[in-house]
């Protein structure tokens, strides 16, 4: 339907004045070329259209993977026999490199640690031998009040372990963190840091103060409560007692 | 006297001769220099296969943890010293390539036999640590209040609809555990969609640089989540090609030697 708005600027495009019913708001005028409303809406609609078309067509194309076909490095004998040799070559090292890679893998018995989700999972080989829940470090971080002003780091550390001692009923060295979170003084004769009975029965020592232990609380097992070390509940430590070694691998991430 | 066009016509036919005589020599060089294409394939194939493992190994060896993602058996792996530490099965993989208003801007740059090195997660996982005053020492203190349980890590890992691992030179995997979660509605899924359409464009137009090549990896939500709380930082990348079976080298039938 042609828009009618008559008014006084009511013209023909040519200049002459409009015929009833067809007359338009003419808004701007440059030589012989007039804009109105009209035409302000068609280009509007028509940049809106381009500038639409242009926004689908922009951001990420999605294509089902495809392998890229495998390039020559370096040049081939043309000869056959020499051919021959050189993919006999490539194959026999092929065979080598996957021999060393499997080698990389852990044999026989390791642990491995998800920090996050609590979990702790006994393997042996491909097989999985148990999967418990465990505690790790709660990443809280303590300051001390007064004297030094320290600050620990409750973190549970990522990486490759080994196991490097395994102590039955381990006693707990209590280092100096203890005593600030419990507001006691810190001792000065180290026979009055021991603490026994709160580790469990077993402990497995990986190194600079870490150890897979037992707990009192495991009720909280499956949260990030400790202060570094690695809970285990009773009867799942017992599993892990017994079929770790001394220098049986821990992973922990 | 010589007739001459008998002349001319023999000049023509001995002109035929040659050039057909030299053609036909030209083609038997060519043959005889051109190795057969399926075993310059497989000799490509091998070196390709004997870069890549000798890469794994290198990663294997190193104290990084690292990715391998095997398009072939649809799976991620999480590992560390050659230990597979957490396997995250891949339901749906595509590879994305930005554009702009249709004109594909593709990155030059390989991404499919090289490590992608210093991943890390975007939006990146934030931990809230509590932090604890302690009292003051005290000869006879009193028994100590238990000290705060912190959230389980579903409570303090929130985990975005849709995120990415950020590597070196452009390349990224996008994580979208949306689409595999059968529970969400139509609504959160337009949601998602309206919001990843928006920061496509913006990648595609100002940041092609640090996301030039994306691997769109679509993974089970309870997996996703997983593998978002648990990434390690500056983590490695290695793609596995498809596995083809490699074909055998052409034997020569016997009592066909040269």
């Amino acid at each position: 339907m042609a828009e009618t708005e008559p008014g006084p600027a009511a013209v023909s495009p040519d200049g002459a004045p409009a015929a009833a019913g067809s007359t338009k708001r003419v808004l701007l005028r440059i030589g012989r070329v007039t804009i109105d409303r009209r035409s302000i809406a068609v280009s509007s609609a028509i940049v809106g259209l381009l500038a639409g078309i242009a926004w689908a067509g922009t951001g990420y194309r999605y294509q089902a993977y495809v392998d890229e076909p495998a390039r020559l490095s370096g040049s081939v004998p043309k000869g056959e026999r020499e051919l021959k040799q050189l993919v006999s070559r490539l194959d026999r090292r092929s065979r080598d490199l996957t021999a060393r890679l499997k080698a990389t893998a852990p044999r026989g018995v390791y642990i491995v640690i998800d920090q996050t989700q609590n979990r702790l999972y006994l393997k042996k080989d491909d097989e999985t031998l148990l999967d418990a829940k465990c505690s790790a470090g709660s990443g809280m971080v303590l300051k001390e009040s007064v004297g030094k002003k320290r600050q620990w780091v409750f973190d549970t550390p990522r990486g490759r372990f080994g196991v490097l001692s395994m102590l039955r009923d381990p006693a707990w060295a209590k280092p100096d963190w203890a005593f600030v979170e419990e507001g006691q003084p810190i001792p000065s004769n180290p026979a009055d840091r021991i603490e026994t009975g709160s580790l469990g029965e077993y402990g497995l020592y990986f190194g600079n103060g870490y150890m897979i232990h037992g707990t009192l609380y495991e009720r909280l097992l499956g949260r990030a409560v400790s202060h570094g070390c690695i809970r285990v509940g009773r009867d799942d430590l017992r599993k892990v007692w017994a079929n770790a070694r001394l220098g049986t691998r821990i992973f922990i991430y | 006297m010589t007739n001459p066009s008998a002349c001319v016509r023999t000049s023509l036919a001995a002109l035929v001769a040659v050039v057909a005589g030299l053609s036909a020599a030209a083609c038997a060089n060519d043959e005889g220099a051109r190795p057969p294409t399926a075993m310059v394939e497989r000799v490509a194939r091998l070196q390709r296969l004997n870069g890549l493992l000798q890469r794994q190994i290198e990663l294997a060896e190193g104290k990084a943890f690292y990715l391998v993602f095997d398009p072939g058996a649809s799976d991620l792996t999480l590992m560390l010293s050659g230990a597979e530490l957490q396997r995250y099965p891949v339901i749906g993989l595509q590879v994305g390539e930005p554009r702009v208003s249709w004109f594909g801007r593709r990155d030059s740059r390989p991404w499919q036999d090289v490590v992608w090195s210093h991943g890390e997660l975007d939006p990146p996982r934030e931990i809230d640590r509590l932090v604890v005053q302690a009292p003051p020492p005290q000869k006879d203190a009193a028994e100590p209040e238990p000290p705060p349980v912190p959230p389980t890590p579903e409570e303090m890992y929130p985990v975005p609809s849709r995120y990415q691992v950020r590597f070196d030179e452009g390349r990224s995997i996008e994580v979208r555990p949306l689409e595999a979660d059968k529970q969400a509605g139509r609504l959160a899924r337009f949601g998602a969609w309206w919001s990843a359409k928006w920061h496509d464009v913006v990648a595609a137009v100002f940041r092609r640089d640090r996301d030039g090549v994306r691997l769109r990896i679509v993974l089970d939500p309870k997996d996703a989540a997983s593998l978002y709380r648990s990434l390690p930082p500056a983590v490695r990348l290695i793609v596995i090609p498809q596995r083809r079976p490699t074909p055998p080298a052409p034997q020569r039938p016997a009592g066909g030697g040269r």
